[in-house]
């Protein structure tokens, strides 16, 4: 006896609700997230509760875990590297504010340091970077 | 001479490429994209460096390592912190605050006091390593 043949035929797979769908991702991407930042991923800035507008700086001076200063990924650069940075840019006698990306984890005695090396050199606001996080609820 | 007419079959359009594209453009987007929000606290600038001056002397407020606080000299909690800091600003609005954090105390314990200070109103807050780095002029 010769059985049916029950195997179905592969029918096309309609591939527009997968586009649709990926589309849609495209768009939450985009509205939800914003250009990358200006740091390296292993630096966690600290967090806050305080929500004050992120506003860019003239310059931006990383401040990494180790506890060194960095201008880019992996360029070091001393307090006073810095200064002379800051001199040769004109930032201070524009009366522009540096920006200070530091980890969260690193010390704040050189926090205090860059404070104190860049007043001298004449900056006078320095914005802390912070990672704005939602204030806990009373 | 009767030529035959070919018929051309619909073209059947491949939509590989496109799914291809798309999946690079989410992933671009994914990975380029950051979800964190981002703010600032600001640092005015220390006392005798050219920082705005203040008719009320500043209050000195310390950091340990350990996270212990004090006020003048007192120690404080964070709540303390609040209310003062609230009063004295109330009062006067320029009030400078100086934040001295102990040398091992970390960014994340330095933000947390700021925030304190900030939440109650304060709007100058400076960082000083210690009290003989305060210009004198200002007491």
């Amino acid at each position: 006896m010769q059985l049916k043949d029950t195997r179905r035929e592969i029918k096309t797979i309609d591939l527009l609700p997968l586009i649709n769908v990926v589309f849609l991702l495209i768009l939450f991407v985009l509205i939800a997230g914003r250009p990358s930042t200006n740091h390296p991923s292993g630096l966690e800035v600290a967090r806050s509760e305080i929500e004050a507008t992120h506003q860019g700086a003239a310059l931006s001076v990383w401040l990494k875990q180790d506890d060194v200063f960095y201008l880019s990924d992996k360029q070091p650069v001393t307090l006073g590297e810095l200064a002379h940075l800051v001199k040769e840019k004109g930032l201070a006698a524009q009366g522009m504010p540096l920006e200070l990306i530091a980890d969260r984890r690193a010390h704040a005695k050189q926090l205090l340091a860059f404070r104190r090396a860049m007043a001298r050199a004449g900056v006078g606001e320095i914005r802390l970077k912070t990672e704005i996080i939602a204030a806990a609820s009373n | 001479m009767q030529l035959a007419r070919r018929q051309r079959r619909a073209g059947f359009m491949g939509l590989t490429p496109l799914i291809d594209m798309i999946f690079l453009l989410l992933l671009f987007f994914l990975l380029g994209s950051d979800f964190v929000t981002y703010g600032q606290s600001r640092l005015a600038p220390p006392r005798g460096t050219g920082g705005e001056s203040s008719a009320a002397p500043p209050v000195v407020i310390t950091l340990a390592a350990t996270g212990a606080l004090s006020w003048n000299g007192a120690p404080a909690d964070e709540a303390l912190l609040a209310r003062e800091t609230a009063r004295l600003v109330a009062q006067n609005a320029e009030q400078m605050l100086v934040l001295m954090p102990a040398d091992e105390a970390d960014i994340q314990q330095v933000t947390s006091v700021m925030d304190v200070l900030q939440g109650a109103g304060a709007q100058s807050i400076t960082l000083e390593r210690d009290v003989f780095d305060i210009d004198l002029a200002d007491f």
